[in-house]
């Protein structure tokens, strides 16, 4: 499995300059994948919650509470992906749900900040392709575009033939080479590494809703 | 009677031998109607057996009779199908009703046809046989019907000259892990692991190679049984396109005498897929067309192109 983000923002960047919604841009990208030949192959799904250390297990030596993030893929409708931002990816059941709630005392759900990603699922040939509109509560915020070349185990080996195969439907808009897998040259690549990508993904989104927001004040 | 009846107007003949099968019949249903009535009546017992044998053997003669007479009429009548270049299935041509049953001229095109394909697959063969794909060292045909039961000499080499060969092998590449197992008897099968690329199995005979599968590395290459799959192909296109050349590869390297320079050649070939997601195509520097990398490697150059590229 291998699977790549191209960066929301970068994607979604384009068609605001030309002036189109969100949406409009979506079906641009899903119109050339199907000219390309690529068939649909239903719809995914990728939501993600934060939830902060409790205020109470924080010692008096005044360290930050650790945020972390509970995702869920419909590609592994079995497991649970518990992260911390740069620290571990845990895969768990989908009972770490419950778990969770169990656990309210030391984790508690940030408000509204669940956001997700939805779309359609495209194979063509060994590629698979999910383009999703990415929504923060009632509002899309961009786009996410993943590409897995599942023959392929190590990432850093097929980077340049996934490049030319994005090239071939964003155009000049590809993403530089995600950094998973930058640091681990031959490591074989993991449905956590998949998440990874997306936890960064849905962070870089949330910071660019922060910024209009404090110019503003 | 004979003179008249010459062996040319048998047809007549005929006639005579059914009217005399006729005879026969009667004269034999005349003895068991003798022997159905049994005795019959007459003043003394001896009377009535002496009756009755003597009719009997009267009834037996007259068989007799017929019976001689029918043999002596059969051999005027002769074998005339003998004659025929189609035996019996000639006297089809006899069948007055043509238009009904069309038999014998559809039996002669079917005959005709069947003599064409018979010259034509002699020619076949003989040009084949020219180019031959066989890749042991005794030559099938002519040979193969001498001595139906010789095997070459190098199908039967010591399962220990096998593991040797392919334990050298193993050694030479370090890439390259493979893995020897004998599930089934003496014939060896291999599973290869390139890098994190992919795996192959391969099924030996000696040191033939019979088949090979190509799979990707993260697929599962053992049955249920948790012996080797050999039956099933990779779920990716690449890989199954890598398994066809693969094949092309076996039918290439081909040396009889020498096996073991075919398997080493083959590995040499098989290990330039290292780098299969890696190399653009050498003719066109691109890496995908039709959503496939180069999956074809050029068996003396080692070269990477896409299937269509190649020359």
């Amino acid at each position: 499995m291998r699977p790549f983000l191209l960066e929301g923002g970068s994607v979604s960047q384009m068609p605001v300059a030309e002036g189109k919604s969100v949406q409009q841009t979506v079906e641009l990208l899903t119109r050339k994948l199907e000219m390309l030949g690529a068939e649909k192959q239903g719809t995914f799904c990728v939501d993600c919650e934060t939830y902060h250390t409790a205020a109470s297990t924080l010692g008096s030596q005044g360290q930050a509470g650790k945020l972390m993030y509970v995702m869920h893929n419909s590609e592994y409708p079995l497991s649970c992906f518990a992260l911390f931002e740069n620290g571990p990816c845990l895969v768990a059941d989908t009972n770490f749900d419950v778990l969770m709630v169990k656990l309210k005392g030391f984790f508690q759900s940030a408000k509204a900040s669940k956001i997700e990603t939805r779309g359609t699922r495209y194979q063509y040939c060994d590629f698979l392709v999910k383009v999703g509109t990415v929504t923060m509560g009632p509002s899309a915020r961009g786009i996410s575009v993943e590409v897995e070349y599942g023959p392929c185990v190590v990432a850093s080996d097929c980077w340049s033939l996934l490049l030319e195969f994005l090239q071939s439907f964003l155009g000049s808009h590809t993403p530089g080479a995600p950094t998973v897998f930058g640091n681990r040259h031959d490591a074989v690549y993991s449905p956590a590494d998949t998440m990874v990508q997306y936890m960064e993904l849905f962070n870089k989104i949330r910071k660019q809703q922060q910024v209009p927001v404090a110019g503003i004040r | 009677m004979a003179d008249v009846l010459s062996v040319g107007v048998n047809l007549e003949a005929f006639a005579q031998a059914i009217s005399a099968i006729q005879a026969l019949r009667s004269s034999v249903s005349r003895v068991f109607d003798c022997l159905k009535d049994g005795m019959r009546n007459k003043e003394t017992l001896e009377g009535r057996e002496k009756a009755f044998i003597a009719h009997f053997q009267d009834n037996l003669h007259s068989v007799n009779r017929d019976l001689n007479e029918l043999e002596r009429l059969s051999n005027l009548v002769g074998k005339p199908s003998e004659n025929h270049p189609l035996h019996n299935s000639g006297l089809l041509s006899l069948d007055p009703v043509q238009d009904k049953t069309p038999l014998y001229s559809q039996l002669l095109q079917a005959y005709k046809w069947s003599n064409k394909l018979q010259y034509h697959a002699g020619l076949a063969s003989g040009l084949l046989n020219q180019q031959s794909l066989k890749r042991s060292a005794n030559q099938m045909g002519v040979s193969a019907k001498r001595r139906p039961k010789a095997q070459p000499t190098t199908l039967v080499l010591p399962p220990q000259y096998v593991d040797d060969v392919i334990s050298r092998i193993d050694r030479m590449f370090p890439e390259m892990s493979i893995h020897l197992s004998r599930p089934n008897g003496t014939s060896a099968m291999l599973l290869v692991t390139l890098g994190k690329v992919l795996k192959v199995i391969v099924v030996m005979r000696s040191l033939f190679i019979d088949r090979t599968i190509v799979k990707g590395y993260n697929e599962n290459v053992y049955a249920e049984d948790g012996k080797l799959d050999i039956w099933s192909k990779s779920n990716y296109q690449v890989f199954q396109k890598v398994t066809d050349h693969a094949t092309t590869a076996l039918l290439h390297y081909q040396l009889p005498q020498m096996p073991d320079v075919v398997v080493r050649s083959f590995m040499t070939w098989l290990r330039s897929y290292i780098k299969l997601f890696q190399a653009p195509c050498q003719r066109c520097g691109k890496f995908l067309q039709d959503g496939l990398p180069p999956t074809w490697r050029d068996f003396r150059t080692l070269e990477a192109f896409h299937d269509t590229c190649r020359q």
